[in-house]
């Protein structure tokens, strides 16, 4: 009798443990299937692969060059600005004749010297890196966009399977940047395409179109201003001979000046459509 | 003798008469757009099956005049009806139903790759998809009253605009 506790603990830990191990099985069975089931959904997803590494080192590269040379021209147009201000309040517009003005003019072509030759400087580093990057997803876009894809496939991979509304909202909205600086406007790509690892293939595929495009024109516009920079030097050490600042002086300080540390006033500010207050939940047997 | 070939003369007549009067093919009257579905599948399966263009088009008004989200699925069993009875192919009910009321673009079909089809005909495509896009305002907004999804199509109609203009222009790059 003494033992008979212990034989009927024995005899209830017998189906106890049965039971322990059928559920244990069950739980491995069904989380088995879950990662089954997970593996091919993920395998049933397209993945892209428009950012490779160097990519985003590329673009890493490309913000630090051109925070290199805003820092290089921020003071000489700084100077610049200063020495206008001066010739604008000493009423010199106009006095060509006026010994002070032909100096002060002379001053500012120097200084307009020195910010051609930080540009031509630091430009063939900013067309090197900006080429760089173009170049790398021009190669993912053609590939995974426009050899692998139809343009059903390109379709779906936008609209994105599973994208929820939330999502959707939040999706990058990179068009008509002007107003911010070049190397924010850069460091803004790095960190996109840093943590967009996250993101559906639907906002990469926007991303990469969008940073492409502007790389395209950014490259352009680098080397005509290269081109130009010999022609505007030239033109300016033959005006100092004569002491006068020329409309076109102007207008590239403004240019640049726009360019590289943006203007407020150019912020687009259109606002985004109100969403939607009707829940759909039919779908047709006909939708595809 | 002479009744009686009179009587078979005038019975042929009639009936040749009957025979080649067309339909009228006269659109929905009412403004219920149940009842509208009704009188256009009477008229569609009774010889007016050249007319099914006006008739979804009549249709879509009428449901334009009381719009709401239920409007999607009896315009969507009204095309299964159609495909149903042979008044135009499986194929056909979708490209119906899809361009006015899903958000998806048909105008995006094709088999073959983006820079061999799509790239070439880049123009066309769009000008497509813009159409589209009308009909999808019409049928998502104005019919189904579904806003997040017109506003999901204009969105996908800008998107697909910016990415081909990257991919055409990587298409042509070849560097």
């Amino acid at each position: 009798m003494r033992n008979a506790p212990q034989r009927s603990r024995a005899i209830v830990s017998r189906p106890l443990s049965k039971r322990s191990l059928y559920i244990a099985g069950s739980a491995l069975l069904v989380a088995a299937c879950a990662l089954i089931l997970n593996a091919a959904a993920y395998a049933n997803t397209p993945t892209i692969r428009l950012f490779p590494t160097t990519v985003v080192e590329d673009l890493k590269q490309t913000g630090n060059v051109a925070r290199d040379m805003e820092t290089g021209l921020q003071e000489v147009i700084g100077r610049l600005d200063q020495q206008q201000q001066l010739y604008n309040e000493s009423k010199c517009d106009g006095a060509d004749n006026d010994p002070g003005c032909q100096r002060l003019a002379r001053q500012i072509g120097a200084t307009y010297l020195d910010m051609l030759t930080i540009m031509e400087e630091r430009l063939p580093d900013m067309e090197h890196t900006v080429n760089n990057t173009r170049n790398s997803l021009e190669k993912g876009l053609r590939n995974e966009l426009g050899k692998k894809m139809t343009p059903w496939t390109l379709q779906e991979t936008l609209i994105g399977t599973s994208a929820s509304a939330a999502e959707t909202r939040s999706a990058p909205t990179l068009r008509g940047r002007s107003g911010m600086r070049l190397s924010e406007r850069f460091n803004q790509y790095y960190q996109l395409v840093a943590t967009s690892g996250a993101k559906g293939d639907q906002s990469l595929a926007v991303l990469a179109s969008d940073i492409y495009l502007d790389m395209e024109e950014t490259s352009l516009l680098i080397q005509r201003t290269r081109q130009e920079i010999a022609r505007a030097t030239l033109m300016e050490q033959l005006n100092q001979s004569f002491g006068i600042i020329t409309p076109e002086m102007i207008e590239v300080v403004g240019g640049v000046k726009s360019i590289l540390f943006g203007n407020a006033d150019d912020l687009p500010a259109v606002s985004g459509p109100p969403p939607g207050a009707i829940e759909q939940a039919y779908r047709s047997p006909l939708e595809q | 003798m002479y009744k009686k070939n009179l009587a078979i003369l005038l019975a042929t007549v009639l009936l040749a008469s009957c025979a080649s009067k067309p339909p009228e093919c006269v659109s929905p009257q009412t403004r219920n757009l149940d009842s509208a579905i009704g009188a256009a599948q009477t008229a569609l399966i009774n010889g007016c099956h050249a007319h099914f263009d006006r008739y979804y088009d009549d249709l879509l008004s009428i449901a334009e005049g009381d719009p709401g989200p239920e409007n999607k699925r009896s315009f969507s069993e009204f095309l299964v009806w159609s495909s149903d009875k042979g008044l135009l192919s499986k194929r056909q009910a979708q490209d119906y139903y899809n361009r006015y009321f899903n958000v998806k673009f048909m105008s995006l079909k094709g088999d073959y790759n983006n820079c061999s089809q799509t790239c070439p005909n880049k123009r066309k495509v769009l000008l497509d998809m813009e159409r589209e896009l009308s009909d999808k305002e019409r049928g998502l907004l104005r019919v189904s009253l579904d806003n997040e999804g017109y506003y999901r199509a204009d969105q996908l109609y800008q998107e697909v605009e910016l990415v081909l203009e990257a991919t055409c222009t990587a298409c042509a790059a070849g560097r």
